[in-house]
């Protein structure tokens, strides 16, 4: 520790006390408040479980728009990001394409979502659009950088013999970051089975308009339903995304042992 | 152009396939790191270039394959001037299996596919795009598997493979290529004695039968001199010597500025580190 790292972190906890002025972040307003967790928390453990089959299917709806904007995002962001990728491209080429996905990836998923609910109008489909945009933003900036990590060795040695570019990205680039695609893919579905949950608020389908109308309605007990299905189904996709991981990723990676 | 002092060999420039002109070749315009080269290396030729680390072997190597230009002098390959960027180059890139110092093999992928790469040149975009092979593209790529050694193993994934089974596979690639000139860097250099004897075999063997010219980056003196016709020495960027081994002599092909004695004493004491 010497002086000027001191400065630094004084100014920071200067800047965070200051800043919470200017934003209204008071915490004894949040000391206040504490009493109406405890009503909510009483109202939630009132689960009135008849709804358990209306949120069943309605995550169900969620689950299936995640998949399709996954899917869909996916398979147009790769393009993109080999595109992209400034080992494969010269600059004409990827600044370009760059700068469009920025440009898409300014937008949280939500805003998309309402742009097509006015657009396409209310339900899952505005919601699967809004999905499949968030995801294409988002992910093909980590297909980029995962690209432009494929190994230079291998890059040099196959481009000496002549190849086309196709055929340099069909037989290394995808071989060689597979790991790493496939891996963000998980990432990214797993986030947006989370996100199109609340894509529910603006009306565009899933299982976050029944959360919305319930709270809204101070209905907690009805709404926790909705939650508490929300939160399982959560858990056994990353329970099933460790498992293909492990399968598909860990594997082919060699090397890391798995602590059991 | 150099005098040639060794009679056997036919002279230069109408049988060569590689001819350097007082090449010079740097990185980021910086010192040289290699110095007025003339070389000059004869259709089906065995050579091999040898030099401690960082004498700019593997650059001559890039220099001939394109990945590199000179930074004065000229090169020809098959009397095309060597340019990776060039479309002209193209399908001279076609015929020059080039097994650089960390072999570039595809790691997640089998033996066969990427030996197969090889092969590419001669399979169309949408094919190769569905790693869709001919059937005598397939029983050619195993044929070599089999001439390398390496039968039986076409389906493991390169990963798993030993240091002198990947060496294989390189070359199996490059094989499959039907080149007419096998670049290969320090392909035994960090292989024990007998891996390393085996796998020069291997491509001696392919070198006799596909009437190939090989180029070899070597470390050590020795080994060179048992498995190449003429081997040329560089040092600090130059070439300080080119000798060949005639029955049981070594004759020099170049007046250098060391003598026979002084070089082989300085690899013989280097090889010892
Ligand atoms: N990509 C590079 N950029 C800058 N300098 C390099 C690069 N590659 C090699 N060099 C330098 O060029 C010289 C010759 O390198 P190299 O041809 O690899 O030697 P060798 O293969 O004989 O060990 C060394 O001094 C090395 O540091
Ligand atoms: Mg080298």
């Amino acid at each position: 520790m010497n002086q000027k790292n001191n400065l630094i972190i004084g100014l920071i906890i200067a800047g965070v006390v200051v800043m919470s002025v200017n934003v209204d972040a008071d915490p004894r307003d949040f000391a206040e408040g504490l009493p109406n967790i405890g009503i909510m928390l009483k109202e939630i453990t009132e689960v009135d479980s008849s709804l358990f089959v209306t949120a069943f299917w309605s995550m169900l709806e969620t689950i299936q728009m995640a998949f399709i904007g996954t899917v869909v995002g996916v398979a147009i962001s790769l393009p993109l990001s080999l595109l992209a990728a400034r080992n494969l491209n010269n600059k004409f080429v990827y600044v370009p394409i760059r700068a469009l996905l920025a440009a898409i990836r300014t937008f949280p998923s939500i805003l998309w979502a309402i742009l097509f609910v006015i657009i396409v109008g209310l339900g899952p489909f505005a919601g699967v659009l809004a999905i499949i945009m968030y995801t294409v933003g988002f992910i093909a900036k980590l297909q980029y950088e995962a690209i432009e990590a494929t190994d230079a060795d291998p890059m040099d040695a196959v481009g000496a013999i002549g190849v086309s570019k196709i055929q340099l990205i069909r037989f290394v680039v995808l071989p060689e970051s597979a790991s790493h695609l496939l891996s963000q893919i998980l990432y990214i579905f797993d986030y947006n089975i989370r996100q199109t949950s609340i894509l529910g608020l603006v009306g565009a389908g899933g299982i976050g308009f029944y959360i919305i109308n319930y709270i809204k309605f101070f209905e907690y007990g009805k709404a926790a339903v909705f939650m508490l299905v929300v939160l399982a189904t959560v858990l056994i996709i990353e329970w099933v995304s460790v498992r293909v991981r492990d399968k598909y990723i860990v594997k082919s990676q060699r090397g890391m042992q798995i602590k059991s | 152009m150099q005098e040639q002092k060794g009679s056997t060999f036919p002279s230069i420039s109408t049988l060569s396939i590689v001819q350097m002109n007082d090449v010079s070749a740097s990185y980021d315009s910086k010192d040289y790191v290699l110095k007025n080269i003339q070389m000059s290396i004869s259709r089906g030729a065995n050579y091999a270039i040898v030099g401690q680390s960082g004498s700019g072997k593997s650059t001559l190597l890039r220099l001939i394959n394109g990945m590199m230009s000179p930074t004065k002098g000229k090169i020809m390959v098959d009397y095309k001037t060597p340019n990776t960027s060039d479309k002209k180059f193209k399908s001279m890139m076609h015929k020059i299996g080039y097994i650089p110092q960390n072999l570039g093999l595809i790691k997640n992928s089998t033996v066969l596919e990427n030996v197969l790469i090889g092969a590419l040149p001669r399979v169309s975009g949408f094919n190769s795009f569905f790693k869709k092979f001919s059937n005598s593209e397939i029983d050619n790529a195993k044929k070599i598997l089999k001439q390398v050694g390496l039968q039986g193993k076409a389906e493991r994934k390169v990963y798993m493979l030993s240091g002198g089974e990947k060496r294989r596979v390189a070359i199996a690639r490059a094989l499959v290529q039907k080149p007419e000139i096998i670049l290969a860097d320090e392909i035994v250099s960090e292989l024990d004695h007998v891996t390393a004897r085996e796998i020069m075999e291997v491509l001696a063997e392919a070198q006799a039968t596909m009437k190939l010219t090989a180029i070899m980056v070597h470390h050590d003196l020795q080994l060179a001199l048992e498995y190449a016709d003429r081997v040329a020495v560089i040092k600090e960027g130059e070439k300080v010597l080119e000798i060949g081994v005639e029955g049981d002599r070594i004759v020099d092909f170049q007046s250098g500025n060391y003598t026979q004695r002084e070089i082989l004493e300085m690899f013989t004491n280097e090889s010892k580190e």
